[in-house]
C-alpha cells in the first residue's frame, strides 16, 4: 500500500444557524386543551386515541383537539400550514404521533 | 419530526411519540432543523401497528413519559442549546497510505462500504474541470442535516465514487433534482420503505459519457452507470447526512442505493414515441437527468411476442400497491407495441383503465391508509374494481435493454423529476479527454 495521500473531507458544512430552545413546559396538565396531531400513518391516529384515553383517566378537565396531516410532507410546507398555525394557537400543548 | 419542531416554534410544548427504534433518527432530524432539545418519547408500539391491544399497552407504558415531556421544566441545555461541535470540513483531514485512507473513511462513516478513490486536492481539482460553476457555488442545502451542497463537496464525493470529471454536470443536475420539492426527497431518502433513487439519462450526453442503455445496463460493469449513482449515494450520505440505520431507516434497505442508473435508448423509440425527457417537457437535443424513487424492481417476460402478449403480461404482473411505475421496455418489444398501434401515452392510459384488481387487494380496503391514496374515499365493496395505477399518467415507458424478451417494472410512489444538464463551454474538449476510457474485453 505504498504512496501517501493527503485527503479531503466529503462531509458537508452546515450553516452556523443559532440553535433554538424548546418552548416552556406547562406546570400541570389539569384543565388543559391538548392538541393531538397525526401524520396519517395507520397507527398514528389509534395511538392518539390511546393517549387521549390515558390522559383523560389521569387529569381532570382535559379537552382535546385533533389535526391530521393530509399530505406526505411536513405540514409547514403544505397548504395546511396556516390552518395548523390557527389550530396550535387554540391548544396548550401538542402530542404528535408518527405511527412508526 | 419536522412537524414537532414547527409546533415548538409556534410556542407550544410538544411531545412526539416514536417507536423506540427511531430515537436516533428523530433526534438527528430535530438537530438538523436547529432544535436538538425536542422531547422525543420512545414507545414500544410496533411500527404501523393495527393491533389495538398492542397500541393500548404500548401507549400506557409510555404515558408517564408523555406527561413528563409536556410538564418537566426545561434544563439549561433545552432552553438554550450549546453550539454544536463542528466537524472540520475544509482542508486535509487525513494523511496515509491507500489502506489507511480506506479505513479512516470507513470508520468515519463516509463510505458506502466499498473502497473509495482518495479525494486529494489534485483529484478534486481535476473533477472540478467538469463545470464552470465556482467551487463554492451553493447548489442547495440537503436534508436531514441541511448540509451545504457546494460544487466542491459534490466533487469530493464524486472522486471518492470513482466518477470522471465529465459526470460532474450530471451530479449537479442530480442534486437539483433531489432538492426540487416535487421529488419529495425528504420523504423517500430516509423512509422505512427503502426507496432508491432511479436515475435515467436522456439526450446527447448519454453517448458522450457512454451511459449504457443496452444489455445489462443496470448491472455492474460500466463506469458511468456505476459511479454516477454511487456518487449520488455518497452525496446523500455525506452532504445530506442520511446514514443507514441512523437517519436512513429503510427496513430492509435496497441494493439500488449503490447505483441505479440507465440511459434511454432514444434511437430505438419507434416513430411517434417520445423519449422520457421530451415527455417531461424538454427538447430532444437537451441532455437531461430524471429521478424517481422506486423500491421494487420486477422483471417479467411477455405472454406472447406481439403487442397483445406484451400488454397482457404487463397488466397481469402489476401489483396494487405503489401505483407508480417506470416500465423498461427493450427495443424489440417497443417496436412490437408500436406496430400494434400503441404509443407510450396509450400504454399508460390503457393500463390505468384496464389493469385493475378487486378492492380487497388494496391496503385502503383494509383500513390501511396508503401513502399514495391518503385522503381519497376508500372503495365500498370488496369486489369493486379499482385501478392499479394512481392516475393515467402514473406510468412512464422507457426504452432500454438488450436483445431478449424480459421487461422491467420499477415500482414507486413518487413522480418523475427531470432537470436539464448544464454543460461548460469547453464541453466537447472535455468529452474528448475522457471518452476513450472504455473496457477492452478480451475474447476467449
Amino acid at each position: 500500500m505504498g504512496g501517501s495521500y493527503e485527503v479531503l473531507s466529503p462531509w458537508a458544512e452546515v450553516d452556523p444557524v443559532p440553535l433554538e430552545g424548546i418552548s416552556p413546559r406547562l406546570p400541570d396538565l389539569r384543565g388543559r386543551r391538548i392538541g393531538l396531531f397525526h401524520n396519517g400513518k395507520v397507527a398514528a391516529a389509534p395511538i392518539l386515541d390511546a393517549v387521549q384515553a390515558e390522559l383523560s383517566g389521569r387529569f381532570d378537565g382535559l379537552t382535546f383537539a385533533r389535526f391530521g396531516r393530509s399530505a406526505n410532507l411536513e405540514v409547514a410546507e403544505t397548504p395546511d400550514r396556516s390552518r395548523y398555525e390557527e389550530w396550535v394557537n387554540e391548544v396548550d400543548a401538542v402530542v404528535l404521533a408518527v405511527g412508526d | 419530526m419536522y412537524d414537532t419542531v414547527f409546533t415548538e416554534r409556534l410556542g407550544r410544548p410538544a411531545a412526539v411519540l416514536v417507536n423506540e427504534g427511531f430515537g436516533f433518527d428523530a433526534r438527528s432530524a430535530a438537530s438538523g432543523k436547529g432544535m436538538p432539545g425536542v422531547r422525543v418519547v420512545a414507545e414500544t408500539v410496533p411500527c404501523e401497528c393495527t393491533m389495538p391491544g398492542r397500541i393500548t399497552s404500548g401507549v400506557r407504558a409510555a404515558i408517564d413519559d408523555v406527561v413528563a415531556a409536556l410538564t418537566r421544566p426545561l434544563s439549561q441545555e433545552e432552553r438554550s442549546p450549546a453550539t454544536r461541535r463542528a466537524d472540520p470540513t475544509d482542508g486535509v483531514v487525513f494523511k496515509g497510505d491507500l489502506q489507511e485512507v480506506q479505513r479512516f473513511y470507513y470508520r468515519r462513516g463516509w463510505t458506502d462500504g466499498l473502497p473509495v478513490i482518495p479525494p486529494t486536492e489534485a483529484a478534486v481539482q481535476e473533477m472540478l474541470a467538469g463545470t464552470e460553476l465556482p467551487a463554492d457555488h451553493l447548489v442547495g442545502r440537503m436534508i436531514p442535516r441541511l448540509g451545504r451542497v457546494t460544487v466542491r463537496k459534490i466533487a469530493v464525493n464524486a472522486v471518492m465514487a470513482g466518477a470522471l470529471p465529465t459526470y460532474l454536470p450530471l451530479l449537479v443536475a442530480g442534486v437539483e433534482a433531489l432538492l426540487d420539492p416535487r421529488a419529495a426527497f425528504g420523504t423517500w431518502e430516509v423512509s422505512t420503505g427503502s426507496w432508491a433513487p432511479f436515475w435515467i439519462v436522456n439526450g446527447p450526453i448519454r453517448e458522450q459519457l457512454h451511459v449504457e442503455s443496452g444489455t445489462g445496463a443496470l448491472s455492474p460493469g460500466s463506469i458511468a452507470n456505476a459511479t454516477i449513482g454511487r456518487a449520488m449515494g455518497l452525496i446523500v450520505k455525506n452532504l445530506g447526512g442520511a446514514r443507514k440505520g441512523l437517519e436512513d431507516m429503510g427496513v430492509l434497505g435496497n441494493p439500488g442505493k449503490y447505483s441505479m442508473v440507465i440511459a434511454e435508448n432514444e434511437e430505438a423509440n419507434p416513430a411517434g414515441w417520445e423519449p422520457l425527457h421530451v415527455q417531461q417537457g424538454f427538447r430532444r437535443d437537451e441532455s437531461c437527468l430524471t429521478v424517481s424513487f422506486p423500491n421494487t424492481y420486477l422483471q417479467i417476460w411477455p405472454y406472447g411476442s406481439d403487442d397483445k402478449g406484451i400488454m397482457r403480461a404487463i397488466g397481469a404482473n402489476m401489483v396494487p400497491r405503489w401505483r407508480q411505475l417506470t416500465l423498461l421496455v427493450p427495443p424489440g418489444h417497443a417496436q412490437a407495441l408500436a406496430d400494434g398501434g400503441w404509443t407510450k401515452e396509450e400504454i399508460a392510459s390503457y393500463l390505468y383503465e384496464h389493469a385493475r384488481v378487486p378492492a380487497y387487494r388494496t391496503p385502503e380496503f383494509w383500513g390501511v391508509p396508503s401513502i399514495v391514496h391518503r385522503g381519497s374515499r376508500p372503495p365500498l365493496n370488496a369486489e369493486d374494481s379499482v385501478p392499479m395505477l394512481r392516475r393515467p399518467d402514473s406510468l412512464r415507458v422507457v426504452v432500454a435493454g438488450g436483445p431478449g424478451t424480459f421487461m422491467g417494472l420499477a415500482y414507486g410512489s413518487s413522480g418523475w423529476v427531470t432537470k436539464p444538464v448544464c454543460l461548460p463551454a469547453r464541453w466537447e474538449s472535455l468529452v474528448r479527454t475522457y471518452r476513450g476510457l472504455v473496457p477492452d474485453y478480451l475474447r476467449y
